[in-house]
């Protein structure tokens, strides 16, 4: 439904707007108007839009997207092979902030020491605050330093530190969200009655407090996966990785409206099931909201 | 009683010396945003085209006067300069150059700081180098905050009035819209905003000229910006909707409309205003992404995204990082100190 809207909406702006790929042909002396009309009624450019969009939904449907008017292969495949490097770039981001954050949110519930709450609330105020373009560029420029070779996309090191730059913003949720939900969780009086049991502040911590505090941490992750494919774009750009990021842009420089269709709907699609991965796995992990029914 | 608390509030800002280094940095850029022309000692167009990626200039002192050499290539394609240390010029304050609008209104040619020269011809000084076209990289780079703050500003005020409509008619008619507008709005939170971003974009021609593409981008912002708001909006309005002086006024028959903007609005304005604030940021982080991939803000008009395209040549990269990634260390800056600010708010609340 949402990615209905979404599709609808994105396919109705770039038909108003009026222009295609084509349009820049026009300015090409040596094509005539009639070869453009002819061009445009073999893509179907000429029909209505309404007509357009139910075709392309139809297609849709049956997972055929269209073929790219730019790279001229068929869009699936294209926004498919390009998934699989943003996949994992997005995957290795999610596991960096991760193992960066459960930890450190670990650490400072266990021992309440001022100087290391002060040292996450900093880490949570950089994180959040720096830009991923600002890092990216940095990342760039220390690689370009040390003469790691920036347009080798295969080297392990600069994968990594992309992931490190796509991943700033999600340390700083995770961390906020799990060491702030830590702390409302050591306040409940379960944690209490684990303590009254006799049990060491670490098994308390470890047995009692991690799991009812992962939850809103897992709704927060499912809701950065947008977050993360768009900064995909940004870090793919600037490190030269080829991804689904650097494909929009090309897309969009191309004005190669397939292809750019393509991207939406496949990404809407991709934060829309990480969502429901995310409340899957909620449920997985706490009894009562499985038992809720949903 | 007025005063007290004013004067309390006053005190307890003045302790949070966070919040005071975020509202200085602000303050910095709202200054190089509307004297850009004082502060930048050239015209952000002026092309010097004998000095075409120079680094920054070196300024010696003599004394206590601070005096800098003209300059020569030496290598065109390493772009090496050397310095003629035969004659040196000073640098001082206010000083006469290109001609430009203080404040909008006024024509004057007083510069902060510049080289005086008794000849007429004087090498520039370029804080931060130039760029592939000889223009000076400080100029732009003052002129870039110009363009990117006001895109911003606008955009964050576009998305603002979209959302709070949305939201305050949500939060307000009965459960059939809203649940259709809070649908809506929640498929627009879920949704990669950049992509999307870029997806509208493609709608329109790549190259616009700067007016053009400066409203193709608030257009796009308040597209996909008003969300946030709108949900912000929805939930401040359902909580003052059963409160006894808008029960009052809707007993009194006030219209709805007027209800909703003299009797709700109002009181909602404050964590509204945090959060419009909040939003700057990521309007300007927009901008930079856009006009960084080339669709934003184009040239010649400098922008903060467009000149860290300069970025791409990686041995000037190399060769002088800091020149290159000042418009990276601004935004950066400028996330900081809207951060700070937000958080102290948030924790007096």
């Amino acid at each position: 439904m949402m990615i209905l809207i979404v599709s609808a909406v994105t396919f109705a702006l770039l038909g108003f707007a009026g222009g295609d790929a084509l349009t820049q042909l026009q300015d090409n002396p040596q094509i005539s108007a009639v070869t453009i009309e002819r061009l445009r009624s073999v893509y179907g450019l000429d029909q209505p839009l309404p007509i357009r969009y139910f075709r392309w939904l139809s297609g849709a449907v049956k997972g055929d997207l269209g073929e790219s008017t730019y790279f001229r292969v068929p869009v699936s495949g294209l926004v498919w092979a390009r998934s699989i490097s943003t996949f994992l770039l997005g995957t290795a981001a999610f596991a960096i902030a991760l193992a960066l954050a459960v930890p450190i949110s670990l650490i400072g519930v266990r021992y309440k020491s001022t100087t290391i709450a002060a040292f996450i609330d900093m880490l949570i105020l950089l994180t959040a605050s720096t830009p991923r373009i600002v890092l990216a560029l940095v990342t760039l420029a220390i690689s370009v330093r040390l003469t790691v070779s920036a347009m080798n996309s295969s080297s392990i090191i600069l994968f990594w530190l992309a992931a490190l730059a796509l991943s700033a913003p999600l340390i700083s949720a995770f961390l906020a969200q799990f060491y702030g939900e830590l702390q409302r969780t050591m306040r409940e009086d379960f944690i209490k009655l684990a303590r009254a049991k006799g049990l060491s502040e670490s098994a308390v911590i470890l047995r009692h407090a991690v799991r009812p505090a992962l939850n809103p941490v897992l709704t927060i992750a499912g809701l950065s996966l947008g977050g993360v494919l768009g900064g995909s774009v940004i870090v793919e750009s600037v490190l030269g990785r080829q991804g689904l990021g650097t494909l929009m842009v090309s897309a969009v420089r191309a004005r190669d409206l397939p292809l750019v269709m393509g991207i939406v709907l496949f990404t809407s699609t991709a934060v829309w099931l990480g969502n429901a991965i995310g409340e899957l796995l909620q449920a997985v992990n706490d009894k009562r909201i499985r038992d809720l029914g949903l | 009683m007025n005063e007290q608390l004013s004067r309390d509030g006053f005190t307890k800002r003045r302790a949070d010396r966070v919040a005071v280094f975020g509202w200085l940095v602000i303050g910095l850029f709202a200054l190089a945003a509307v004297f850009a022309g004082f502060l930048a000692p050239y015209d952000y167009s002026a092309q010097s085209r004998f000095e075409p990626s120079a680094p920054a200039t070196a300024i010696h002192f003599s004394g206590l006067t601070p005096i800098i050499h003209s300059r020569r290539v030496e290598d065109p394609l390493r772009r090496t300069y050397t310095e003629d240390t035969s004659v040196a010029f000073p640098v001082g304050f206010f000083v006469r150059g290109y001609s430009y609008k203080l404040l909008g209104i006024g024509e004057t040619d007083v510069h902060l700081f510049g080289v005086k020269s008794t000849s007429g011809v004087a090498p520039k000084i370029n804080l931060l180098g130039t760029d592939q076209l000889g223009r000076d990289r400080f100029s732009r780079l003052l002129y870039a905050v110009r363009f990117s703050l006001i895109v911003a500003l606008i955009g964050v005020l576009v998305a603002c009035l979209v959302g709070i409509s949305i939201g305050g008619v949500s939060g307000y008619a009965g459960r059939f819209i809203d649940t259709f507008l809070m649908g809506v709005t929640d498929a627009m939170l879920a949704l990669p905003t950049l992509i999307l971003i870029l997806g509208v974009r493609a709608a329109f021609p790549l190259e616009l000229p700067m007016t053009r593409a400066a409203l193709l981008l608030l257009l796009i912002f308040a597209l996909t910006g008003w969300a946030e708001m709108a949900r912000l909006t929805r939930g401040l309005v359902l909580s003052l909707r059963k409160r006894e002086f808008v029960v009052a006024a809707v007993a009194l028959g006030v219209s709805q409309r007027r209800v909703l903007f003299r009797h709700i609005l109002p009181n909602i304005l404050p964590p509204l205003r945090t959060r419009a604030f909040l939003m700057l940021p990521t309007f300007l982080l927009a901008e930079v992404a856009l006009s960084y991939l080339g669709v934003g803000l184009q040239e010649p008009e400098p922008s903060l995204g467009n000149m860290l395209t300069a970025a791409g040549d990686l041995d000037q990269l190399r060769s002088q990082p800091f020149s290159i990634l000042a418009p990276a260390l601004v935004v950066l800056l400028f996330t900081l100190g809207v951060r700070l600010i937000g958080r102290s708010d948030s924790r007096k609340q």
